[in-house]
């Protein structure tokens, strides 16, 4: 693992979040999920983020992939100040700068393995002729280059899981957002996801966030931290 | 967002989810045939009433002559005001005549008395008169002044005991004409009873001048006959005297045939705006329900990073793709209708019609798919990404 990135000086990083707040006003009371949140990430890290359910791991994760703002608080990715984006910037962000795998593991329904990678690049504007490649090398990362043309409704759920890995990858994100990836996956699956995450981080630019229940899966990142009540340990 | 990616991945999810999308389009499609076919068809279908249904005809069919009992100088109409008639427009075809009342006819010792009509080769035509036996003169007569003649029904029985007389010959002031043929349609008791000769025969054989003052024409629709009964009258005063003309229209059956006709089309063109309204309704709810039934979709699309507006594109474009497909679909329906209605009328209508109406209703289709799709997609561009990821 390439663990040099990470004892690089701090103005190296390439997220920095500073006193995160967040609380849901559920109409009838206040929910504190997350308290003076306080992290850096650098580039060519793996970032494990355990902790029970409910404790505001997703929430985390959304706040990172700017779908949701926090009460309060500070986030800078790359130098810029992320929260700050207008909505349009905001799109703009989502689109080059990250890479996210939901929990739920969403694919686009009644939709192609193809299609389903080919949003992101439409998006981005990528030429149509260049695509396929681009979707074949995401596709071979997570093994399933095979399955590029099969419907999405007929996968089973740990190709899904690495369908929404490979779509997360296509655009060359610097940051990867993930939310449990490898929770159906089965052991080697799991592991070989991971050496994917390994591959990506090594080229010393990228770094990725994995929300995740199993300790193996945490052992084989760079780094472990934990939720509890709120607050963000590092161990 | 690039349009061919927009369309191309519209048409995808539309033809996807076609059963959802099939009602809509097909009312519409059935409203854009049967708007084609008003537009194109209806002054053919009316000309066809026209010339099959005489009831209705009959009114398109003036009746213009000099009432030369009143007038001082014997008055009947000239070469030159029947041209400028017909060059008319909605004037259809005219027919030249002349009578002479009390001729007579001597058959086997009986004594006949009956009204001779002189009448030129368009007459039964303007008319609606069809042989009931035999045939009825042509133009080959009337050029080559022919001693033939077409007897009315009644006459014929009252003389000959038959109508079946075609062949036989008939005296009339002492002189004999062969009958080519009985006429039927008439339900005037006055034409039953008389004799038609070839206008020119008649010139040629009856003493003194045969006044050619009676003229009968027919419109071509309904809807002209008012504009050229007014127009009669000047147009034979630039060629003659229009001393003692009349132009006599049957205006009562005119207007309850013209009332008829606006009823129906106007039900039609109702029936044709309520399917646009409706389908317009249609196209509506069913982007509303795909907004709300896509939600999550929407949600992975804003994380994949699309923008508001490409959100917006995006459902505008299918709202577009069905209507336009919709009106598509209805050119093709209402195409096949009208090669039917075509055939069956035995009568085409101009092509550039049909293209006007196919314009108009791409239009009207475009109208529908914005108007109706405008909101549907604004409100799913305006989604917040996680609540839409978050959405059960
Ligand atoms: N929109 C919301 N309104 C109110 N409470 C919410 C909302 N979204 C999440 N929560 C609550 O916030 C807490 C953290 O949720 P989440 O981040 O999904 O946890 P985790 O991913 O760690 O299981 C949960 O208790 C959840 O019920
Ligand atoms: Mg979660």
């Amino acid at each position: 693992m390439n663990k040099s990135a990470s004892s690089s000086p701090g103005n190296g990083a390439l997220i920095r979040v500073t006193d995160l707040c967040k609380t849901y006003d559920n109409g009838v009371d206040l929910i504190q999920v997350l308290r003076n949140i306080n992290f850096k990430v650098y580039p060519g890290e793996i970032m494990a983020i355990m902790g029970p359910s409910g404790s505001g791991k997703s929430t985390l994760l959304f706040i990172l992939g700017i779908f949701l703002h926090p009460s309060s608080g500070s986030y800078f990715l790359g130098g810029q100040d992320v929260l700050s984006l207008d909505r349009n910037a905001q799109a703009e962000f989502r689109r080059n700068r990250v890479g996210f795998v939901f929990q739920s593991c969403d694919l686009l329904e009644n939709s192609t393995v193809y299609e389903n990678l080919e949003f992101p690049l439409i998006y981005a504007g990528v030429d149509r002729q260049d695509r396929p490649e681009r979707i074949a090398v995401a596709l071979e990362r997570v093994n399933l280059g095979h399955r590029i043309h099969h419907s999405s409704n007929r996968l089973s759920g740990g190709e899904r899981q690495r369908v929404a890995v490979a779509r997360a990858l296509v655009n060359q994100p610097q940051v990867i957002l993930a939310d449990e990836p490898t929770g159906q996956l089965d052991r080697s699956h799991g592991h070989s996801i991971l050496d994917h995450f390994s591959e990506i981080v090594s080229d010393g630019k990228t770094a990725i966030i994995v929300v995740t229940h199993d300790p193996e899966i945490a052992a084989g990142c760079t780094r472990i931290s934990s939720i509890r009540d709120g607050v963000l340990y590092e161990q | 967002m690039q349009l061919n990616d927009l369309m191309r991945v519209s048409v995808r999810q539309v033809i996807r989810h076609r059963r959802r999308y099939m009602g809509v389009v097909l009312a519409i499609a059935l409203g854009v045939a049967g708007f084609l076919n008003i537009v194109t068809m209806s002054r053919e279908v009316k000309n066809n009433f026209n010339e099959n249904l005489d009831l209705i005809g009959g009114v398109t069919v003036l009746r213009i002559y000099f009432d030369n009992q009143r007038s001082y100088r014997p008055q009947w109409f000239r070469e030159q005001t029947l041209t400028a008639l017909k060059r008319l427009d909605g004037v259809k075809e005219l027919s030249l005549t002349a009578a002479r009342h009390g001729q007579k006819s001597n058959f086997k010792g009986q004594h006949f008395a009956f009204m001779v009509l002189a009448v030129d080769e368009g007459f039964w035509q303007v008319r609606n008169f069809w042989p009931l036996t035999g045939k009825l003169f042509g133009l080959d007569a009337v050029n080559a002044h022919t001693r033939e003649c077409v007897i009315g029904a009644e006459l014929a029985k009252r003389m000959f005991g038959d109508t079946q007389v075609s062949g036989t010959d008939l005296e009339i002031n002492l002189e004999i004409y062969r009958i080519s043929g009985g006429l039927g349609g008439v339900t005037d008791s006055g034409l039953a009873n008389s004799v038609f000769l070839p206008l020119t025969t008649a010139a040629d054989r009856f003493p003194g001048r045969l006044l050619a003052d009676r003229l009968y024409l027919r419109c071509a629709t309904w809807d002209d006959v008012g504009a050229v009964a007014a127009a009669i009258p000047g147009i034979v005063k630039s060629f003659q005297s229009p001393e003692e003309l009349h132009v006599e229209v049957a205006w009562e059956a005119l207007k309850r045939v013209q009332l008829l006709a606006w009823w129906i089309e106007f039900l039609i063109y109702l029936a044709t705006s309520a399917t646009f309204l409706l389908g317009g309704v249609g196209i509506w709810n069913v982007m509303m329900a795909a907004v709300t039934s896509r939600t999550r979709e929407i949600g992975l699309k804003k994380a994949m990073g699309a923008e508001d507006r490409d959100i917006l594109a995006q459902f505008l474009s299918e709202a577009l793709c069905l209507s336009v497909g919709a009106a598509l679909l209805g050119a093709g329906i209402g195409r096949i209708l009208m090669e039917i209605l075509g055939y069956v009328i035995e009568s085409r209508p101009p092509e550039n019609l049909f293209f006007f109406g196919v314009t108009l209703a791409f239009v009207f289709a475009v109208v529908i798919g914005v108007g109706a799709g405008l909101y549907p997609s604004i409100r799913a561009s305006r989604m917040e990404v996680v609540s839409a990821i978050r959405y059960e």
